[in-house]
């Protein structure tokens, strides 16, 4: 039992770290921008299709990434220019339904783009196969997708705590008419701050492509974890991204020895009693 | 100028209605006969509706457009893959439009709630699913059930697999959390047991999981010789995708009733090659009857069909080949016809169980081929079985079929 157990552990970690890096991206844009961008999910799909169509036109896979993070940027500056910029003063209902329609939007091009049928990629022979641990196999792709998703949010984080860059976005977060007198550019910095989340997700889908595939309603799926995560961490919280990421990865695969069935409802009962102990989540503020 | 109705106005208007009204209903009687695909063109299962469509349009074309002496007039509705949009339709359909026949619906769970509707109303219903109520618990006179029960899906793959691969004895099974993989599971473990298999452990599933590395982890440590999923549909689509990356290339992967061939271009050549798959309906079913089909599927949509389009074309082939027998468009006179009738269709020699609707029929077992196989992007596999053992009656929960 106690390598079952052990087995399971090491999957929660390497799958957690692939939920923190789609959460990590809705925590930037949340923190940043003040808005749940319910359009992520899509911009999740979107990086998939697009590291298909880069590696099926003959890139190798790493640009493929390359492709997936870029396409699902720049979208994310179009998201930001045609949608997000009317309603970054509003409430939360107008932002929540523009952005679920723009979601609806950008699901139904993805449609129309690589059509109905879902779309499968194996990785690069390099990362086919497993690693034998001894007391447990770990295939080889998911191996890498937690290593790369921990060293994008480990450059992420460098960038926003420790360059010039991130201190100017802290600070329009914190003081924005501050900053603005200060001579920076605050709408600057924001359609930054989208892209670079958006730009996030697209790369999460590109990571995902050989486990999920690409199906134009992949980001509905992911979105549900994303957003369990994104509360359990606190919203907006860096940190809370990558620890919630984590524990939801850890809790799923441990229920499967105990309750396989209820591998999925843990997450949510989890969320429900952080919520009643900690409202803000773990690593939030009130 | 407003017109005086008199008695003598009354009286005439009166006359005039009562000997109008047999010829009218005469007249719809004689002149069409409506049918209707129910099927979903959104939703999750949005892909098959459009499908079933062509297929059942095909039937009737084929058919020259008529039968037994009336024309046929075909209704579409979206059931939106809801079992409430379903029933919804149908009595829409049913009390507007005068449909008498319908084909519908994709899932189980739609065509379920279907049949409640088609039994009040008397309405030939030819569902498909692989739900075993059906022609079980909830079996009904107007409902005949089109694809294989889940006992002949088992029963015919895991007897392949047993003369194929007598080597392999230990199975793990991964079962969708539903009433369709709770079935599949039921009958794993009665024919593991007849053909000396050994089941090492099960896991079961919430439907629409997206995560399985933590199954996948418990069956490679557990090394069984099979890995057979009883789920489908996308959830198997990921299963499959994600044992893929596992590298286990000594644990076979078998699916009785896992993926249609409509959704074998999902998974990548190597992710799918030397699976076993049980199938509903295979393209190169040698009948003349699928050979017809094809042929003129092809050249009509530039492609091979797949299950839904040969679920649409055969359904409607076979009421209308029922109705030119009974030579009426009657519903009633329809129905006893099929529970007597054998014929040669698209998937073989087939004929209806009269105590349970069940079409009985053969199923296929393919083995996918690798890309270097592949003679085309579309030839994902080789029939290398078929089997057509019927449920064991004992083991049926059918309570009868009521009056007409």
């Amino acid at each position: 039992m106690l390598w079952l157990i052990s087995a399971q552990l090491v999957n929660g970690i390497a799958i957690g770290m692939i939920y923190a890096l789609m959460a990590f991206g809705l925590s930037i844009i949340k923190g940043l921008l003040n808005i749940p961008n319910f359009a992520h999910g899509a911009l999740y799909a979107l990086g998939a299709y697009l590291c298909y169509s880069a590696v099926s036109a003959g890139l190798p896979f790493p640009a493929g990434l390359f492709v997936a993070f870029a396409g699902a940027a720049l979208a994310g500056l179009v998201l930001d220019r045609l949608v997000v910029r009317f309603v970054r003063a509003g409430g939360y209902l107008p932002q929540l339904i523009t952005l679920f329609g723009a979601a609806l939007v950008i699901e139904q091009l993805l449609l129309i783009g690589w059509g109905t049928i879902g779309l499968s990629y194996s990785p690069p022979e390099l990362l086919r196969g497993s690693i034998d641990l001894g007391f447990t196999l770990v295939p080889r792709y998911i191996a890498f997708a937690s290593l790369c998703s921990a060293l994008v949010i480990s450059g992420v984080w460098l960038l926003i705590e420790r360059t010039r860059f991130g201190a100017w976005v802290r600070a329009g977060i914190e003081r924005p008419e501050m900053t603005q007198s200060l001579g920076i550019n605050v709408d600057l910095l924001l359609i930054a701050g989208m892209m670079l989340g958006a730009g996030l997700a697209g790369l999460a889908g590109g990571l995902a492509l050989p486990l999920m595939g690409a199906t134009s309603t992949m980001g509905g799926d992911m979105m549900a974890i994303a957003f369990v995560v994104l509360v359990i961490g606190g919203l907006g919280s860096l940190y809370g991204a990558i620890a919630a990421g984590l524990m939801v990865g850890v809790v799923q695969s441990l229920m499967t020895v105990a309750a396989p069935a209820a591998s999925t409802a843990i997450i949510y009962l989890v969320m429900i009693v952080i919520l009643l102990v900690r409202p803000q989540g773990l690593f939030g503020e009130r | 100028m407003p017109i005086a109705m008199t008695r003598r106005h009354l009286m005439l208007s009166t006359a005039a209605l009562a000997a109008g009204a047999p010829r009218l209903a005469w007249s719809q009687k004689a002149g069409t006969v409506t049918m209707g695909v129910i099927t979903p063109t959104t939703g999750t299962f949005a892909y098959a509706g459009d499908l079933v469509v062509r297929g059942a349009n095909l039937a009737i074309e084929m058919h020259g457009g008529k039968v037994a002496g009336h024309e046929i007039k075909l209704l579409t509705r979206d059931d939106e893959g809801k079992p409430a949009s379903g029933v919804r339709r149908v009595q829409e359909a049913a009390t507007s439009e005068g449909m008498r026949y319908f084909i519908g619906a994709y899932s189980s769970a739609v065509g379920l709630a279907e049949s409640e509707v088609a039994q009040r109303e008397k309405l030939l219903q030819f569902a498909a699913g692989g739900s075993e109520d059906f022609t079980g618990s909830r079996c009904g006179r107007y409902t005949f059930q089109w694809s294989a029960h889940p006992y002949t899906a088992v029963r015919s793959t895991l007897e392949y697999v047993r003369k194929a691969f007598p080597q392999k004895k230990t199975v793990y099974t991964l079962t969708a959390d539903y009433v369709f993989g709770h079935a599949l599971l039921k009958y794993t473990k009665i024919v593991a047991a007849e053909l000396g298999f050994e089941l090492v452990g099960n896991d079961n599933h919430p439907f629409g999981e997206r995560q399985y590395t933590q199954y996948l982890t418990k069956v490679v440590a557990a090394k069984p010789d099979i890995l057979l999923l009883n789920t489908a549909g996308a959830d198997a689509v990921t299963a499959i995708r994600q044992f893929a990356s596992f590298g286990a290339s000594g644990i076979a992967v078998v699916g009785p009733w896992t993926l249609e061939v409509d959704q074998l271009p999902e998974l990548a050549p190597e992710m799918r090659t030397g699976m076993i798959l049980g199938q509903n309906y295979y393209p190169d079913i040698d009948t003349p009857a699928n050979k017809a089909f094809v042929a003129s599927y092809s050249k009509k949509f530039s492609a091979l069909p797949g299950y839904s389009s040969a679920y649409g074309y055969d359904a409607f082939r076979t009421v209308l080949k029922a109705m030119e027998q009974a030579k009426s468009v009657e519903v009633a006179d329809v129905v006893r016809t099929l529970e007597g009738m054998s014929w040669d269709g698209v998937l073989g020699r087939m004929s209806i169980d009269a105590k349970t609707h069940q079409l009985v029929r053969p199923y296929f077992v393919v083995r996918c081929k690798s890309a270097a196989e592949m003679k085309s992007p579309a030839d994902f596999a080789e029939i290398v079985a078929l089997g057509d053992k019927q449920q064991p009656a004992d083991q049926n929960q059918c309570k009868g079929m009521a009056e007409l």
